[in-house]
């Protein structure tokens, strides 16, 4: 009698169980849907594109291709024909048409390298930066003022007048410098002859010690 | 957020000891729940105890109605989710060789370690079954290469490949399981009563 009982409790325990089952699953089917955004949430894109970490200097990048650091990988995002026409060393052309191919892909997405882009000012490296930020990429920076401004600082630096601060006068002398490396020619660096003038005449010197010198040798 | 390892919330070297608890946590419940009893499997098949019928169909639905509700509300990400490649005919075949073993033997590989633990013997041999079945396959691996490796579909669920709507398809899966449950039930009242 009381097994009975029992399995009667039992009985409809499970019933209830069942039910319980069967609404939470017809909840799922019932509940109202949401689109889903790929990628990070609004608010953080805005914290990101607020945030000006992304830019980096055209000294910096200077720097490094100076050093040959295997960091990172620059992108022009400007048409092919611009691109062909002038671009930063060693960079690649993704147009920000082409910027969410698949191809394009490859070098975006990826977290080995640091990807810098940049255009002629920094208004299509930013978009382009905004959408990959946007598809969750890592590692993306933005040439601070594009390739207008890396005429201006690197390539052909602004000369410091006399009563400007040291500070002034040590980054126009790097900046000259970087841009002899990328071959800018100033005319007071071009060497000029009397310097070899004076080298040949200590070589015939060294020539005539050498020879007496292999002669105490031999004693 | 989710989930938790993927998205950094516990730290990646977490991983190996979090599994050593679950997995013993699992060991625990199967065994006391009756499960390291070859009896127990055997019934599934012999129709005089449905219990790992009713366990992992119960747990397979319960999991995934749990996390359907958290990626609703945003607490896991259901994408992100670690999804098994299928290698459909190494699958295919693989399924019909432990399923013989199941029957024959009357553990799961997960099970026998859980007799082995409380020493039964057939549950020694079974396990001594499996050793010498992943010996043969090293030995064999060359010629079962091509199969292993091939037909190879992805990370593909039923969603993906049938372009099934999730929510409706765990509704028609939660109802299949109750009605299971109650023939299952039926079943058993109908068959002769063994004990063990």
């Amino acid at each position: 009698m009381i097994k009975k009982q029992t399995a009667k409790i039992l009985a409809f325990r499970y019933k209830i169980l069942a039910l319980i089952l069967v609404i939470l699953a017809g909840g799922l089917v019932l509940l109202p849907k949401y689109q889903k955004n790929e990628g990070i949430k609004p608010e953080q894109l805005l914290a990101n594109a607020i945030s000006l970490e992304r830019y980096i200097a055209t000294d910096q990048i200077a720097h490094k291709l100076i050093n040959q650091d295997p960091s990172f990988i620059l992108v022009d995002v400007r048409e092919e024909a611009s691109f062909k026409k002038y671009s930063l060393p060693n960079a690649i052309n993704i147009p920000l048409k082409k910027i969410l191919d698949a191809e394009s892909g490859a070098f975006l997405n990826q977290n080995q390298f640091d990807v810098v882009f940049f255009s002629n000012d920094n208004f299509e490296a930013d978009q382009a930066w905004m959408l990959c930020n946007r598809l969750d990429y890592k590692n993306l920076r933005v040439l601070k003022g594009g390739i207008n401004s890396w005429f201006k600082t690197i390539i052909n630096p602004p000369k410091p007048t006399e009563d400007m601060p040291e500070e002034a006068h040590n980054l126009y002398t790097a900046r000259k410098a970087a841009s002899m490396f990328f071959g800018v020619a100033y005319p007071d660096q071009v060497q000029t002859d009397p310097l070899e003038k004076t080298q040949t005449a200590p070589k015939q010197i060294i020539t005539v010690k050498k020879k007496k010198k292999a002669a105490e040798g031999g004693c | 957020m989710g989930p938790l390892i993927p998205n950094h919330l516990i730290p990646i070297e977490w991983n190996s000891i979090i599994a050593i608890i679950i997995g013993i946590a699992f060991g625990f419940v199967l065994e006391a729940s009756g499960f390291s009893s070859s009896r127990k499997l055997a019934g599934v098949f012999y129709g005089y105890d449905f219990a790992v019928l009713k366990v992992f169909f119960t747990a397979a639905i319960v999991s995934v109605i749990g996390l359907y509700y958290m990626d609703y509300l945003g607490y896991l990400d259901i994408t992100q989710l670690y999804v098994h490649p299928t290698y459909l005919w190494a699958a295919i075949i693989g399924g019909v060789i432990m399923g013989v073993g199941f029957v024959a033997g009357g553990f799961c590989p997960g099970t026998s370690l859980c007799a082995v633990a409380i020493g039964k013997l057939d549950a020694w041999v079974y396990v001594g079954g499996i050793l010498l079945g992943i010996f043969m396959f090293s030995e064999l691996f060359n010629v079962i290469e091509p199969i292993y490796d091939g037909y190879f579909l992805g990370n593909i669920t039923l969603i993906d490949s049938f372009d099934w709507n999730p929510y409706w398809f765990i509704f028609i899966f939660s109802i299949i399981a109750i009605v299971a449950f109650a023939v299952a039930d039926m079943v058993r009242k109908k068959v002769k009563k063994v004990f063990y």
